[in-house]
């Protein structure tokens, strides 16, 4: 076999690649940590707002407005990251390059000009589509993903509401974007919508149990469902581990079934292959988003690529000290981490190959399930023996 | 029991050998031609888009009876002074919608050292309309 020898011009695009990383972190290095910096910012606003004698209701809901369309903007730019990112990882993999052409560069501005497209594209109803199932879909689908993200840790202190039950509140919101994808199935019209939305609704259900009942050891062990409480308690320094930071993934076997079992729930969750039943592109042509063209479309690939994001994030802050780290600031070694559990998503999806409805109900039921209760079970005995 | 988890391992051991090649394979150089700013060169016996060299041309028709599609026409040269045909040609055409790239024209050629009609190294052709298809060579 004769394979090719690296030319200039990939040589040159990995001196761009590491230029840009080292750009990153510089920039990381020069904001520092961004509670600090919010709270400057916002100091000022509210200095001009006193002087001006704006009431306080509106800033509070001008301070609401510009968190959510943090978030927004946030994800957009996220899910553009990911999937530019995706194809170029996938691209890789099989020998390719990927998209090269849009916006000079290595096609960095593909996914911008993607998402530009499928603005303007022409909406299509399917004539046997019931119209408000059809049209809320997407936004049952979407919501619930945005909404998770008001109680994700992005660093130390740098989240919007720090709830108690952070945990709890990430689980039941992301459940209901289930519905979405049982909507979208049957309004469709179209009886493979209608199969992927039920293997769907199967799948993230049955998924669901073992992907909860694998963070309780967590639970247990921190003693508290808050994320930032989770995340801070991994930061401490331990006495039982010298070499290893407190990280729940490093806790000896508790740490890593609980992860394992996590992750794969959550590609399980997010419909992803090798668990992409529901859309299943050679069953079930594309499964509940068939009959699904341009925005509303891509409301579904933003959903997808959100919940992803939103997995990885927690995975972090779960499982991997969640900002804590040496000399950047933790906002910076929170993005490293997430994008890090990214990159496994997306690496679990040009590798293996999709699993079949059967054997998916299987593995869930009587594999992940019960060793997700004996990992409970053992750390009990843990932490009553300990 | 021990059946169990040997087959777990194997799983395991199985889908970690996966996403090590897939990995592996992500490192590698890509294969892709990056075709309009690098091209590949063709193989040295490698049928491109005809070439008609209107000069050297003989109009002896070997060519037109080796067509095995039809597609070339011609017609000889004829002197308007004595009225006799001469070894020149007035026109020449070759319909590339017919022609097949099978070389047998080029072999049929008479002519030395360099063939009238023969196969050049080109591919990036294209027309808009299948009136371009039909090329003409007109000698003065």
């Amino acid at each position: 076999m004769i394979l090719p020898v690296w030319t200039i011009g990939q040589k040159r695009a990995a001196g761009v690649l590491s230029g840009v990383i080292a750009a990153a972190v510089g920039i990381a290095l020069a904001v520092g940590e961004l509670p600090v910096r919010i709270a400057q910012i916002w100091e000022s606003v509210l200095g001009l707002a006193a002087k001006k004698a704006v009431p306080a209701i509106v800033m509070d809901i001008a301070s609401m407005v510009i968190q959510c369309s943090v978030i927004i903007g946030f994800i957009s730019v996220a899910v553009m990251f990911m999937v530019w990112w995706e194809r170029k990882v996938s691209a890789h993999m099989q020998s390719r390059l990927g998209p090269m052409e849009t916006g000079g560069w290595h096609g960095w501005a593909q996914t911008i000009a993607d998402a530009i497209k499928l603005l303007l594209k022409e909406d299509i109803v399917p004539e046997h589509a019931s119209p408000w199932v059809h049209f809320l879909a997407p936004v049952v689908t979407f919501v619930p993903a945005f909404l998770c993200y008001a109680a994700l840790p992005f660093g130390d202190k740098t989240i919007s509401v720090d709830l108690d039950v952070g945990i709890l509140y990430i689980f039941a919101i992301s459940g209901i974007s289930v519905l979405g994808i049982i909507m979208a199935g049957w309004g469709g019209g179209n009886k493979y919508s209608m199969l992927g939305g039920l293997r769907a609704a199967a799948q993230s259900v049955s998924y669901e149990i073992p992907r909860v009942l694998s963070v309780v050891p967590i639970l247990m062990i921190a003693g508290s469902m808050k994320l930032t409480a989770i995340a801070a308690y991994q930061s401490e320094p331990v006495s039982w581990l010298p070499f290893l930071p407190k990280w729940f993934i490093f806790y000896p076997f508790i740490g890593q079934v609980s992860f394992l079992i996590f992750l794969i729930c959550s590609v399980a969750e997010t419909n992803r292959t090798p668990f992409d039943i529901a859309e299943a592109e050679s069953e079930l042509v594309a499964g509940f988003h068939t009959e699904y063209s341009g925005m509303k479309f891509s409301f579904f690939f933003l959903a997808e690529y959100a919940f992803v994001f939103l997995s990885s994030g927690m995975t972090a802050a779960l499982f991997l000290g969640g900002g804590s780290g040496p000399l950047l600031p933790s906002w910076f070694w929170f993005l490293i981490k997430t994008f890090a559990v990214v990159f496994l998503f997306l690496w679990f999806r040009w590798t293996f190959p999709r699993m079949r409805v059967d054997r998916l109900m299987e593995f869930c039921w009587k594999f992940l399930l019960p060793w997700s209760f004996v990992n409970i079970l053992v750390t009990g005995a843990w932490l009553i023996l300990r | 029991m021990i059946g169990y988890f040997t087959n777990i391992y194997k799983v395991s051991a199985a889908l970690l050998e996966g996403m090590w090649v897939t990995f592996k394979w992500m490192f590698r150089p890509s294969m892709t031609v990056q075709y309009p700013h690098e091209k590949l060169t063709p193989p040295e016996r490698f049928r491109g888009t005809l070439v008609f060299d209107k000069d050297s041309c003989t109009a002896c028709n070997l060519c037109v009876k080796a067509c095995p599609t039809a597609c070339i026409t011609l017609e000889p040269y004829v002197d308007p002074a004595t009225n006799k045909r001469l070894a020149k040609i007035n026109w020449y055409q070759i319909d590339f919608g017919k022609c097949n790239y099978c070389r047998l024209c080029e072999e049929a050629c008479p002519t030395k050292p360099v063939k009238s009609v023969r196969h050049s190294h080109g591919y990036e052709w294209a027309m808009t309309d299948r009136k371009e298809m039909n090329v003409k060579w007109v000698r003065p």
